[in-house]
């Protein structure tokens, strides 16, 4: 793997039953910064995304050939050859999607699900943490009173600040965010970009847009993808 | 790497096996029934078992005329509840105004409520006597007094699937009549009934699902007679009656064993309705689950 | 010609509504016009003074010719028949839901639309002849409580499999993914997400389940349940049951009193099981509230 880059890919190939949507691709990308991975609508923009968490594995039908390489821990893993636990792979690599998605629950059981399905039991060391990524998300102030109240009731940036902060709470080192932006409105997209910027010392972060001014804004490195193929 | 589980129970392996276990005790109940009635499948099985006398004093087990009962009792209250639940159901579709549909909609989930015992009571207490003044003969326990009180019984099973598929029906198909001109008859004959044939099958079935593993109606208002149910005022056994009144014989005796043959008739009758469900009705209907207090 | 078919199809429609809706009147009418008046503590106590209805709940008095020990037998029947039925019932639901493959779920699917189908009698006869058999072979169990809780488990259990199995099928698969986004393992957010976003209907199941526990008498009669037996003393008793209680006075009633009582009985059971079905609703919707958004 390159110095300085996180996920390497190697020769990935990705098919939906007998349709190929990424085409034999390899690239890299680097840590604690924002990677863009930009390019037309259907050109396998968030499968690529999906080959970093094999989140890919839930859907009937696709198939990977190549290699992906993450550095967690400072260790170089192959996830198709080694043995790490799905749900392990996923708490340190999180995702936020294009649509916000708060599960049916109140705001502060969204934040403290991650945390319960890892075995974090200890209700202190839950509150900390929901207060902190709260924080971190620009979202505490808004949202202090009422927790308990249904998180589907948020706006929609707020939504999604609050999936970016249930992204975070498990600390992962690689954060995934597919088109995070596309479905807010101006107002929102600013605040989530400047979310994104102070995210960079935490984690890396791999963002698929297809908004090339909002690539041009934040993004420190960006591969463009067309038809499954890097330009 | 965090390398602690967060799973609670180890998930698929344990699930299977509890599943697979209940579905072996499924067929335990057949497997049993098979195995204590053993004793009676011998090459005279036919001879003595299917004959049409039920006399254990005489040594004469046929036990023909309970399967003709039950199969009489469940044809004639088929025949009775379909047209009362058809006409019920195109009323809820299409005839009444929407409140008035409503409450009849209420009614019939209602009925799904009301415990089978107290249908059989009510059965013993006002129409057993009223057929017994009418036919003038007999004591009013018979054949037509089950079969009514069980048509009552599982319309609204039927009507709940007939309404449930026929409001499956798209409204474009119901527009399209409408627009040629059609009214409530056409709409019956060319987009309902045509379009909810598989609901109307599955309710049938259902139904006759019912009628066939009930019970206490027939034990409450047949009559029990162990004859071959020669007319409507016959007084008839069911299957089901028999086993519940051979059940006080000596557990080792012939007669008492006879009843492991009924319950074997009732399973694989069970079974087969259940197989042909599946062909009109793959995914299960809702209102088979509405279907409540049987 | 045309106008007559019409008037005739809607005659028809008519009649049968009119005529389903005279039986369930005639039916209520019945048993509220002849049963209304006996409803109250006597029917249930045999005595309308405090003093003795305590000592009778207390089990320091013996009822005679009332209500009150077929209603604690059903009562504990139900309570039986779900603790058996509802773990096997969620659990073979949660297979068939999340674990099973296509094949194995339209075998099992339709092994068990095949016991929600068997008559509940044959149920009862499963029940009993093991009952008979292990007794000639290795104990001394006998038909009671704890035989007819079991079988009615089993007259049960399909109610909650299904209910279970579609509640959890019909939930969006965007909380599966979401789920398994957030680095969940698949028993865990079958725990924590998916089985509590099912509960309404699998609170609706459970209500069925008790609805169809409470009401059934063909499997009771086979295991157990007896016309005169008081309070069970342990699941190993015989006992009393209000829907055999109403077979056992509509077959054996001798006089007018016994008759009411019957009566009564019926209306009892009727009461019970409608407030059962209203009842779920409200309870089903305020649980699942709590569930989900009370997190202390």
């Amino acid at each position: 793997m390159i110095p300085g880059r996180v996920v390497e890919i190697e020769n990935l190939s990705f098919y939906y039953g007998a349709q190929r949507v990424l085409n034999n691709l390899s690239c890299g990308f680097a840590g604690h910064s924002i990677c863009a991975v930009t390019g037309p609508s259907g050109s396998g923009k968030s499968t690529l995304l999906t080959t970093i968490n094999r989140l890919w594995e839930e859907v009937d039908g696709a198939r990977v050939e190549g290699v992906v390489k993450v550095l967690l821990d400072n260790m170089e893993i192959d996830l198709h050859e080694s043995k790490i636990r799905l749900a392990q792979l996923r708490r340190k690599v999180g995702m936020v999607f294009q649509i916000p998605n708060p599960l049916p629950m109140s705001i502060y059981k969204n934040l403290t699900l991650p945390l319960r399905m890892a075995g974090i039991k200890n209700r202190d060391q839950q509150r900390q943490r929901v207060e902190r990524v709260l924080q971190d998300a620009f979202l505490w102030p808004e949202v202090k009173m009422r927790l308990q109240s249904d998180a589907r009731l948020l706006s929609g940036g707020q939504q999604q600040r609050l999936c970016i902060a249930r992204a975070m709470i498990l600390e992962p080192e690689i954060l995934l965010l597919d088109e995070p932006t596309s479905s807010l409105d101006e107002g929102a997209v600013s605040e989530i970009e400047n979310l994104l910027l102070n995210l960079k010392e935490r984690c890396s972060l791999i963002m698929v847009s297809h908004d090339l001014e909002q690539v041009a804004r934040i993004a420190d490195s960006s591969v463009e993808l067309v038809a499954g193929s890097l330009v | 790497m965090i390398n602690r589980s967060g799973s609670i129970f180890s998930g698929h392996t344990f699930l299977l096996l509890l599943t697979a276990g209940c579905g072996l005790l499924i067929l335990a109940v057949l497997g049993f029934m098979v195995f204590l009635g053993r004793p009676l499948f011998t090459a005279d099985f036919f001879n003595l078992f299917m004959s049409s006398v039920w006399a254990p004093d005489q040594h004469l087990f046929g036990i023909l005329p309970f399967v003709c009962g039950t199969l009489a009792i469940v044809i004639l209250s088929l025949l009775i509840a379909f047209p009362l639940s058809l006409g019920n159901a195109v009323l809820i579709n299409l005839l009444l105004p929407q409140l008035p549909a409503k409450f009849l909609y209420r009614i019939v989930k209602l009925m799904t409520g009301i415990p089978t015992v107290i249908y059989g009571f009510v059965g013993i207490s006002l129409l057993v006597p009223f057929l017994r003044e009418w036919s003038a003969s007999g004591s009013g326990m018979s054949l037509l007094s089950a079969a009514l009180l069980l048509a009552l019984l599982i319309s609204p099973t039927m009507i709940l699937v007939f309404v449930e598929s026929f409001t499956a029906i798209p409204q474009p198909h119901l527009n399209a009549v409408a627009a040629l001109g059609g009214n409530v008859r056409h709409k019956l004959i060319y987009t309902l009934l045509p379009g909810a044939k598989n609901g109307i099958m599955t309710g049938l079935l259902l139904a006759a699902g019912r009628a066939l593993g009930d019970t206490m109606i027939a034990l409450m208002v047949a009559g029990n007679a162990t004859a071959m149910p020669e007319s409507l005022f016959a007084s008839v056994r069911t299957l089901t009656a028999h086993i519940a009144l051979v059940m006080a014989a000596d557990f080792d005796s012939t007669e008492f064993r006879t009843i492991f043959i009924c319950g074997i008739i009732l399973y694989l009758g069970t079974l087969i309705l259940t197989l042909t469900l599946r062909v009109f009705n793959r995914n299960g209907s809702k209102a088979d689950l509405e279907r409540g207090l049987s | 010609m045309n106008r007559i078919y019409d008037f005739t199809l809607s005659l028809f429609a008519g009649v049968c509504g009119l005529l389903l809706i005279a039986s369930v009147a005639v039916m209520l009418g019945f048993l509220v016009g002849q049963g209304g008046s006996v409803l109250g503590l006597k029917l249930i106590f045999g005595s309308t003074d405090f003093r003795e209805i305590i000592d009778i709940i207390l089990l320091r008095q013996v009822v005679i010719n009332a209500l009150w020990p077929a209603l604690i037998g059903t009562f504990l029947l139900v309570f039986t028949a779900l603790i058996t039925a509802l773990p096997l019932g969620l659990g073979v639901g949660v297979y068939l839901a999340e674990y099973a493959g296509k094949p194995a779920k339209v075998f099992f699917s339709l092994i068990f639309d095949l016991l929600a189908g068997v008559p509940s009698i044959v149920i009862g006869l499963f029940g009993f002849s093991v009952t008979i058999y292990l007794h000639s072979h290795f104990s001394d169990l006998m038909p009671c409580l704890l035989i007819s809780g079991m079988s009615l488990a089993l007259l049960v259990l399909p109610y909650l499999v299904r209910t279970t199995q579609s509640a959890l099928e019909e939930l969006p698969s965007a909380l599966r993914v979401t789920s398994f986004a957030l680095g969940a393992e698949k028993s865990s957010i079958i725990l924590l997400v998916l089985l509590p976003q099912a509960l309404p209907g699998i609170f609706s199941g459970i209500v069925l389940a008790i609805g169809r526990a409470a009401e059934d008498t063909a499997v009771i009669m086979l295991t157990g349940v007896v016309a005169s037996a008081g309070i069970p003393r342990s699941i190993f008793d015989n006992y009393e049951a209000l829907p055999f209680y109403i077979y056992h006075t509509a077959s054996q009633f001798s006089n007018q009193h016994e008759l009411q009582q019957g009566i009564g009985a019926a209306l009892v059971l009727l009461i019970i099981c409608t407030l059962l079905f209203t009842g779920a609703g409200l309870l089903r919707k305020k649980a699942t509230h709590h569930f989900l958004y009370h997190s202390k």
